[in-house]
């Protein structure tokens, strides 16, 4: 018993120093390929890690009194570990036992609640227009999540990440889970806030929307829960919709898995950098498709396809 | 003393409290103290109802009047379900009126007399329908009710939305109430009983004799329920009426009332009718009126400016999340009595959470009316500065109500979409109204976190300073959001008592015992076919959030040691009055709402083209009031101008009057 316990602690920090420690890494390898795609040099693959260092010693601007607000970039950034926390990364997640796609998709939604609500404090006109395209974007983009990781549950008959998992291990590709993939990875792209749905930031518009109020190591933090998100959430697709080579051996696994996350993010960073911005309303209009049309594998996966 | 003589007497001491506040009642803190004080005692006996019920057992029936004409009687018992009731009544009874003392101060210009002791009547007549056992005395309770809250409506006389949204109400329910008695009657005649279990042998010969009958009597019990409930298209007197009543009576309303369309439906699917094709047929409707309801309700809630309609209406979308569970749960019992017991609970629990997180809100909108002096949202603004414990309670309540793990609405609603989608697989259409119920989740959290910043955030659009409310509608509110928070945490602590209630309904159906459909805790494991199918457990969750906040914190932010400054909000550079550059609440997501524009049709209602004299007879105003009126009022000049101040005038009168009495007398005995 005793053992379990440590094994769960032992994996639980190893998901934690994933999300913390790789994202920035892998944000870096998708600025230089951005960088090469414009025919740049770009910074070097470290750079998301010197940025961080250096905010971090800046000064701590607080345009709103309060203790809420004060920690509200902490809060964010925890949340976005304890949804580390929630998705397999090789082998059972660590919190596996205490939460559900259900869970998941909520405890997702946490970080953008107080992103929203940090944006909002601040009284900002900038800040409050970018945390309502925040919220829209999220309204748009939840329900894709939603019919996708339902899909696994109906498939499998758990709502456990680990029992989808193991049935997509167990039975190889199906019709209704490749759709159910491709619309997740479509979604992701707007919860990894990049082009085409990068508009709740929209740095050229409204000056980094919820972020504009942001400085020093608040916003390190900001960047660095979302950097952590658009990885475990790629960790995420590629554990439910792509497992398959599965060995068995942990460490072998773990390494496959983070591979194909990359592979994942190098994707979204192409389709970042050969498109242009899209409106909220049209945002929404898209979404609103890829939703109905994920349908189809819900359809598939109830005729057992 | 017996379970039934605590309850008499807890009751009894609520109605000797409306006679005393009534009594108090030109003495405005005397009669909020005094009934805050009945209400106590009165609810530490209802307590100990709750206690000695789910410890000792349901208490025998009691019968505590004959009717003889009708050959009725009054039958008092307290179930499992009634104790549930009770113990949602008395705590939210306590807490509202200890929050009414000091808010009703607001309204200068009425009488507490008019509302302290209807709200008193109110929480009797709402403990009197959770507690009886036959249709008359149910039926009396419930029309007690309609009267006491339709005086709590109209509160505000000179209001015109006020007596409109009063009289719909009215008109509504008692409509509603109308269709009830026809159905009950017609079961009447068959057993010549009231009693539910003589009803519930009426519904069986009924189903098997005349199904359609049996239909249409079920459907006018699910029309009153639905309606008192707030369930579109019946539920639309309630975005009007609920704003128009004082606050503490709209979340008395919200936390108690409404959920007794609730516990109607709950008695009359689960005990009157007997467990029958009839009743997978109805568990259908209930979950797509359930549907319809959460949807259109939500996203119409999402347009309000104002907070208490905005809020009213999401009591129609919660309601709508209770009626999806229940409507589940009884559309799956035959299949699975898993799934079904599953359903049932979701949506019990479900309204046992809303009604602590509503009250809270409702609390903390009539708070922020209180000092601020607007229900408006782009006129109120940055109140969470001045007012920071009800800002803290208020957002509590929202996260809340969004379904934000780990509180206690999410737990409820992770209910209802795991038992969706593992039914799912055997009745697929039950899915997509779990996805229809998870979208519309996230549409509660936008508007409620509308509400955050547009009431508590920001800044304030005026100069005037506010202060925090005093403690006595500060102590309602932070109460509420501790429960909340609690029952997010151990779910399976309420769930246990929730699961006596349902089961204690069907106690033939064979339902499975709470560690089968749930796992024995601390958090929730539902088991159906499989073990671990889907799992909660709120503490690890919690725990998670809170240590890695904390590391995050000390660890990551304050790690470089950067110093702290305060700065005012940036416009990039643009020197502007803060509330020239003001982003209103009513600007927040424009395009989504534009998307689903029309979705709450507005019908005028024309009057009918009444013959004129028609028309005139029933305007009483016109022919009675008006020219009565009129005519005491000129009686009333013409006697005041004989008032002129000149006391030789006065004078000429005495003379003149003492020789008009010396006529008379003259007159009689001549």
């Amino acid at each position: 018993m005793s053992g379990d316990i440590l094994v769960t602690v032992g994996l639980a920090l190893l998901n934690v120093a994933v999300a913390l420690l790789l994202a920035p890494l892998y944000e870096g390898i998708m600025r230089k390929l951005r960088a090469a795609l414009h025919s740049r040099i770009g910074p070097p693959i470290t750079q998301p890690f010197l940025d961080l260092a250096k905010l971090l010693g800046k000064q701590d601007l607080r345009a709103v009194p309060g203790k809420l607000y004060a920690a509200a970039p902490a809060l964010t950034l925890g949340s976005v570990l304890t949804l580390a926390l929630l998705v397999p990364m090789g082998t059972r997640p660590p919190l596996g036992g205490a939460g559900d796609i259900i869970v998941l998709l909520y405890v997702a939604a946490i970080s953008a609640v107080l992103l929203m609500l940090t944006a909002f404090a601040a009284s900002g006109p900038y800040g409050a227009v970018g945390g309502s395209r925040e919220m829209m974007i999220l309204l748009s983009v939840e329900p894709v999540l939603a019919v996708t990781l339902v899909v696994g549950a109906l498939k499998s008959g758990r709502l456990a990440t680990l029992g989808i998992l193991d049935w997509q291990v167990e039975n190889g590709p199906t019709m209704s889970m490749a759709i159910a993939g491709i619309a997740f990875f479509l979604a992701l792209q707007a919860q990894a806030g990049k082009l085409p749905f990068d508009v709740a930031e929209a740095d050229q518009e409204i000056m980094g929307g919820p972020l504009i109020e942001q400085s020093g190591p608040r916003l390190a933090l900001f960047r660095w829960a979302l950097w952590s998100k658009q990885l475990v959430f790629a960790i995420l697709l590629v554990e439910l919709f792509l497992p398959w080579p599965r060995f068995g051996v942990f460490p072998a696994d773990l390494v496959l898995t983070l591979l194909k996350a990359l592979v994942v993010l190098v994707l979204v960073a192409v389709v970042d950098v050969v498109n242009p911005r899209l409106r909220i309303d049209q945002t929404m209009g898209y979404f609103t498709r890829v939703a109905f049309s994920s349908l189809a594998a819900l359809a598939f996966a109830v005729i057992g396809m | 003393m017996s379970t039934l003589g605590l309850l008499g007497l807890g009751v009894s001491l609520w109605l000797a409290g409306a006679l005393a506040s009534l009594l108090a009642g030109h003495r405005r803190a005397a009669s909020g103290w005094l009934s805050v004080a009945f209400l106590v005692c009165g609810g530490l006996l209802l307590a100990a109802v709750v206690v000695r019920t789910f410890t000792a057992g349901p208490s025998p029936e009691a019968v505590l009047l004959r009717v003889g004409a009708i050959d009725a009687d009054l039958v008092v018992r307290v179930d499992y379900l009634s104790a549930l009731f009770l113990a949602i009544t008395s705590f939210i009874a306590v807490l509202t009126a200890l929050f009414s003392v000091e808010y009703m101060s607001r309204y200068r210009h009425d009488s507490v007399a008019k509302y302290f002791p209807l709200l008193l009547v109110l929480f009797v007549s709402i403990a009197g329908v959770v507690t009886t056992a036959d249709f008359l005395s149910f039926l009396v309770c419930w029309e007690l009710m309609t009267v006491a809250s339709f005086f709590l409506v109209i509160f505000e006389r000179e209001s015109r939305e006020g007596m409109r949204a009063g009289l719909k109400y009215f008109v509504v329910n008692q409509a509603a109430t109308l269709g009830m008695l026809a159905g009950g009657l017609v079961l009447w005649s068959r057993v010549d009983s009231f009693h539910f279990l003589a009803l519930r042998d009426a519904f069986g010969a009924l189903l098997g004799g005349q199904p359609a009958l049996a239909h249409l009597v079920i459907f006018l019990f699910f029309l009153a329920f639905a309606t008192k409930a707030g369930v579109l298209p019946m539920g639309s007197w309630l975005p009007d009426a609920y704003p128009a009543a004082p606050s503490g009576a709209t979340a008395a309303f919200g936390g108690t009332m409404t959920k007794l369309g609730i516990y109607g439906l709950l008695r009359v699917f689960l005990e009157i009718v007997p467990l029958s094709p009839a009743t997978r047929a109805w568990g259908l409707v209930v979950a797509l009126a359930g549907v319809g309801s959460l949807f259109v309700g939500t996203l119409t809630a999402l347009k309000q400016d104002d907070v208490k309609r905005l809020m009213s209406f999401h009591v129609i979308g919660q309601v709508g999340y209770m009626f999806l569970g229940i409507g589940m749960g009884l559309f799956l019992l035959a299949r699975s009595p898993m799934l079904g017991l599953l359903g049932l609970l979701a949506g019990v629990f479900h309204m046992l959470n809303h009604s602590l997180y509503k009250s809270c809100l409702f609390l903390g909108a009539g708070a922020v009316y209180y000092r601020a002096g607007s229900r408006s949202l782009s006129e109120v603004g940055g109140l969470g500065r001045y007012m920071p414990v009800t800002a803290l309670c208020a957002g509590t309540a929202a996260l809340a109500i969004a379904g934000v793990p780990p509180l206690n609405g999410f737990a409820s609603k992770w209910m209802i979409y795991a038992t969706a989608v593992k039914a799912g697989e055997q009745v697929p259409w039950l899915v997509l109204l779990a996805i229809v119920a998870i979208f519309i989740s996230l549409v509660t959290l936008a508007s409620f976190i509308k509400y955050l910043a547009g009431a508590f955030m920001g800044s304030r659009t005026t100069e005037e300073p506010v202060r925090e409310v005093p403690a006595a509608m500060l102590v309602p509110q932070v109460a509420l959001a501790l429960t909340c928070v609690v029952f997010g945490l151990v779910p399976l602590m309420p769930l246990r008592y929730v699961h006596a209630a349902v089961t204690g309904l069907l106690p033939e159906a064979g339902l499975p015992d709470l560690a089968a459909a749930l796992g024995d805790g601390p958090g929730l494991q539902m088991a159906v076919g499989m073990p671990d199918v889907a799992v909660w457990a709120p503490l690890p969750v919690a725990a998670a959030l809170v240590v890695l906040g904390l590391f995050s914190y000390y660890v990551i932010q304050r790690a470089g040691g950067a110093t702290v400054r305060d700065v005012p909000a940036w416009t990039c550079g643009e020197e502007e009055e803060s509330t020239a550059a003001h982003y209103p609440a009513s600007s927040f997501y424009v395009p989504f709402k534009h998307a689903f524009r029309g979705i709450y049709p507005q019908v005028r209602v024309t009057p009918p083209p009444l013959p004129v004299w028609l028309r005139r007879v029933f305007d009483v105003d016109r022919w009675l009031h008006s020219p009565t009126v009129r005519m005491v009022g000129r009686g009333a000049s013409g006697v005041s101008r004989t008032h002129v101040g000149i006391p030789q005038v006065y004078l000429l009168w005495i003379v003149l009057g003492a020789v008009a009495v010396v006529a008379i007398l003259l007159g009689l005995i001549g």
